[in-house]
């Protein structure tokens, strides 16, 4: 009995401690440091917009069996509306957020208060500083166009993103509907802002100066022009890597998806292959966030969870970071090592987005769409 | 008699019989049923969000946001509607008028398809008839060589029959208690004046059943404008809008202004045409259809018709009940939907996690996140039979022994609300309501308390109405006695009403419990990942292409419904008295 009250004791003093610590304090600890914190907690919530939270759950709970990991897989778009809903109800349910939707997550949950940035000490000398400003990003992730490289031995059957607008691609590009995923409005919005990019790649295509008819620029035209020519629209990137991917098909569609998804080829069946040499760019680049929320549940493992996503010191980041150490995702710490297996970022034509400007027209983007389905 | 008692000189009105107790039970009514609707419409109006309404009404969004989903609402409502009551009241008449064999059988089943969710068919559909359209898995059908089009694998062909599988069970419910309350004297004087047997049916039992088939029409197509489930999973796929989707749809993607705007307007859709068509039913009340007299009239002899018929019901009867639950079970076993009944392994089930199969997901009995959805939604259901029958029977209790006066029209009124406003609806005004602290009392927002709430609210309309079944059991005399002896209101319930209306309440209770456990429409809003419920779980899996895991949680909550619905009439003996002859 005393020793149980002992036990408890130290426990609460322990909570107690970590309640003591200001935010800014915790931000200086060490992992050794939050370890004993963290473990008095017991437990974390993390919303990933990812699937790969399961595969960073085991490995977590494998690093440190004290703490367990609730990882929800949420996409972006929904952890925003969850966020917020969560915050004006006054309720902290998530301690870490992975999320990217970056443009929203500036001016919707970071300049509003409901999330915090945070970088581990323990990385901040191995990450460039444009990515650890505003929030701490961990990689870039994509959304490009894919193919199925078995159907097309000698290479992506697109050379050209018009070319998805004629005939022969009718209802035979595949996406995520892009009012119900983010990161498919952002590769929209990016597509109405490289207006001048998509109107020369016409020119290209077709030989004449583009016809802009009821729309306000290129990148309006293409969009409705893409859903005009039956896009499929899908709930997931799954469905997408399915759709294009599998293998046996004999006239597989096209589709834009996540390049890192390749990694999956093996284990799922398919033969996704990134159409990189299509012009004007194949798709985009954007980071994908971690931050704290402004006031975690469980600020000290919360910060574990972010120190262990970023990798540890072994050559590739060992498991923390091994479900995203994959070829078509770009690690941003500068110390790991390229994946051998992708194309390098440097030759990689996808734009890369501005998150401020993107947000500027996204409303407008996503409106434009509704008109159209 | 009570109320003259006390109301003599002296008292002030304020001490009336019943008054407090008609103010109690007004007030928990108000604040579960009118305080959510009205907080709701005054969110619409903010300055901020009173743009919403041009956006969904009258701007270039409009079209899309608003009319074309309205459009294929609407003909979903009229076409079920339709259908439901054609089927319905077929079947109906095949059970109580005539002498088609397996009678009893036939009555079992009829009554089962609505207590299947109807996502569980909407699944079961997709297993069979998906094609390839959207790639992945292609269904049963798909598999073997048959070329499936894309209008019989999504879209609104395969909502509707669908949706008609699954609410022809509620208009048949309706017709057949209608029918075999026919006075069999009106019946025989025709058949002695000579009429035929076509003659009869089109000129005595259609009329006098009427209201029985517009109440059963109105009931489906107010189920099948709100439904969620279907409509998601079928045509979102081909890019089919309703109502229902596309107020799920904003309110996900955090527009929430234009999301309650649609949810306010298909509350307006779904009560006009229940009001019209209670309006039809109550214009035709001359038409008194039970008396005391009279027996059961002899049954249409189907002659040779009898087997031809018979095969055309347990046609459609087994593929709205066996069907599904065949396909589903299959489907939780087979890693390919377009192998149903091949290389069947239970890992969707028991398996461990294993990164090469299904992304890692474990099976069922290993997931935490399902466990966890399992012990909520059992939880969530025990407690919303409770606090449901609880203000049932309080609101029946009180409307039955006090019956005078606004407060009780009130109550009624009040009561019956929730049965205009679509559970989807329902759910988005909560989280308008309690999704901010009010005053003192801090936001419910991703509690289970807000689920219990919302779902006490939402099925208080059912709820009531087994309350008021359940009072009539008990016959007021015996309370009147007790209270002459000085019982006082508490105590007479808890002595006298309850012990007396235990089996009804228990009845009543574990329907609540069904009710809410295969419930999505309600709480696919109300979800949040730290409270989750296995319809939504279900739903997101077969949203993300897990489909196997979505049809053995599907598996699971069927299981569950059917069982406490069997034990529910086993409880309540009486709630088929057409099988009896």
């Amino acid at each position: 009995m005393k020793v149980l009250t002992a036990t408890r004791l130290g426990a609460i003093g322990i909570l107690m401690s970590s309640a003591v610590f200001a935010q800014d304090d915790l931000n200086a600890l060490t992992p050794e440091d939050l370890l004993p914190l963290a473990q008095a907690e017991g437990t974390v919530t993390v919303y990933s917009f990812t699937s790969r939270i399961g595969k960073v759950e085991a490995a977590f709970e494998a690093a440190y069996p004290d703490i367990d990991l609730q990882g929800f897989d949420i996409s972006s778009t929904e952890q925003i509306a969850r966020l917020k809903a969560e915050a004006q109800a006054g309720v902290t349910n998530a301690d870490v957020v992975y999320i990217s939707d970056t443009p929203v997550v500036l001016t919707e949950l970071l300049e509003t208060g409901i999330i915090a940035p945070y970088v581990p000490p323990r990385v901040a000398d191995r990450v460039p500083a444009e990515y650890q400003s505003p929030l701490l990003a961990q990689r870039l992730s994509t959304k490009v166009l894919m193919y199925n490289e078995e159907a097309n031995p000698d290479g992506a059957p697109v050379s050209n993103l018009w070319e998805l607008t004629t005939d022969e691609w009718r209802g035979r590009v595949v996406m995520v509907d892009p009012l119900q995923r983010g990161d498919y409005l952002d590769l929209m919005t990016e597509i109405v802002l490289r207006s001048d990019e998509m109107a020369g790649a016409y020119n290209a295509q077709f030989g004449a100066t583009i016809d802009l008819g009821g729309a306000a620029n290129a990148g309006e035209k293409f969009i409705m022009d893409l859903f005009a020519n039956d896009v499929i629209l899908v709930g997931s990137t799954d469905d997408v890597n399915a759709a294009v991917g599998v293998l046996g098909q004999e006239n597989p569609p096209v589709g834009f998806t996540s390049y890192s998804d390749r990694r999956d080829n093996e284990d799922e069946g398919w033969a996704l292959q990134v159409a990189n040499g299509v012009a004007p760019a194949p798709g985009i680049i954007f980071p994908a966030v971690l931050a704290l929320s402004a006031e975690p549940n469980n600020p000290a493992a919360a910060r574990l969870v972010i120190d262990f996503l970023m990798g540890d010191e072994t050559e590739t980041g060992g498991p923390g970071l091994a479900p995203f150490y994959v070829a078509g995702d770009y690690v941003t710490r500068s110390d790991i090592p390229p994946h051998p297996d992708a194309v390098a970022l440097d030759d990689f034509t996808a734009w890369r987005i501005a998150p401020a400007q993107t947000a500027t027209i996204r409303a407008e983007v996503g409106d434009l769409i509704l008109t159209l389905q | 008699m009570a109320d003259v008692a006390i109301s003599g000189p002296g008292r002030r009105v304020f001490f009336r019989q019943g008054t407090m107790l008609k103010a109690v039970v007004l007030a928990i009514l108000v604040a579960l049923i009118v305080l959510p609707l009205m907080r709701t419409v005054l969110f619409t109006l903010h300055p901020d969000t009173i743009r919403a309404w041009s956006d969904v009404l009258v701007g270039r969004l409009s079209t899309n946001l608003f009319y074309k989903p309205l459009g294929n609402t609407l003909l979903i409502g009229a076409v079920v509607a339709t259908g439901c009551v054609l089927l319905g009241g077929f079947l109906a008449w095949l059970v109580v008028m005539t002498n088609v064999p397996f009678r009893k059988t036939i009555g079992v089943m009829a009554a089962l398809p609505f207590m299947i969710p109807s996502f569980a068919a909407a699944l079961a559909w997709g297993t069979l008839f998906r094609n390839d359209r959207i790639g992945g898995q292609v269904g049963w059908l798909q598999g073997l060589g048959l070329e499936i089009p894309d209008w019989l694998a999504w879209g609104m062909v395969p909502t509707l029959i669908v949706l008609v599988l699954h609410y022809f069970s509620l208009a048949f419910t309706i017709i057949a208690a209608a029918l075999a309350t026919v006075n069999s004297d009106l019946v025989e004087a025709a058949q002695i004046a000579g009429a035929k047997g076509r003659r009869i049916l089109l000129g005595i039992i259609l009329p006098v059943t009427t209201p029985a088939l517009v109440a059963a029409g109105s009931l489906c197509f107010a189920g099948a404008v709100s439904n969620f489930a279907t409509p998601a999973l079928l045509g979102l796929p081909v890019r089919m809008q309703t109502l229902s989707t596309r107020l799920f749809g904003m309110i996900e993607v955090g527009q929430v202004g234009r999301g309650y705007v649609i949810g306010i307007l298909l509350v307006l859709v779904s009560g006009i045409f229940l009001w019209a068509g209670n309006r039809v039913v109550s214009g035709r009340r001359s038409y008194t259809t039970i008396t005391g007299k009279g027996g059961r009239a002899k049954r249409f002899d189907l002659r040779g018709a009898r087997w031809p018929l018979y095969a055309i019901a347990m046609a459609v009867l087994v593929s709205s009940t066996v069907v599904p639950v065949i396909v589903l079970t299959a489907s939780s076993l087979a890693p390919s939907s377009a192998n149903l009944f091949s290389g069947w392994t239970l890992h969707y089930w028991v398996g461990q996690s294993d990164p090469s199969f299904a992304q890692g997901i474990p099976g069922i009995a290993h997931n935490d996140d399902i466990v966890r959805a399992l012990t909520i939604t059992l939880g969530l259901g025990m407690a919303v039979a409770f606090t449901g029958m609880f203000v049932g029977l309080l609101a029946s209790y009180t409307t039955a022994r006090y019956r005078a006066g606004w407060m009780s029209a009130a109550i009624t009124q009040i009561s019956f609300l929730p049965l205009l406003v679509p559970g989807i609806a329902f759910g988005a005004a909560y989280i308008a309501y309690l999704g901010a602290p009010i005053g003192p009392f801090p936001a419910l927002y991703g509690t289970f308390a807000l689920l219990v709430i919302a779902a006490t609210g939402y099925l208080l309309p059912f709820s009531v109405q087994t309350g008021r079944a359940v009072i009539q059991q008990v016959g007021g005399e015996l309370e009147e006695s007790a209270r002459i002896t000085g019982a006082g209101f508490f105590r007479r319930l808890v002595q006298i009403t309850v012990p007396l209306a235990v089996r009804g309440l228990a009845a009543g209770g574990i329907l609540i419990f069904v009710k809410i456990i295969r419930d999505l429409s309600l709480v696919v809003l109300l979800f949040t990942p730290t409270m989750p419920v296995l319809s939504v779980v279900a739903y997101r899996y077969a949203s993300e292409g897990f489909g196997q895991f979505a049809n053995a949680i599907t598996v699971i909550i069927m299981f569950i419904s059917i069982a406490a619905t069997l034990i529910a009439n086993r409880l309540q003996s009486k709630s088929q008295p057409w099988l009896q002859n």
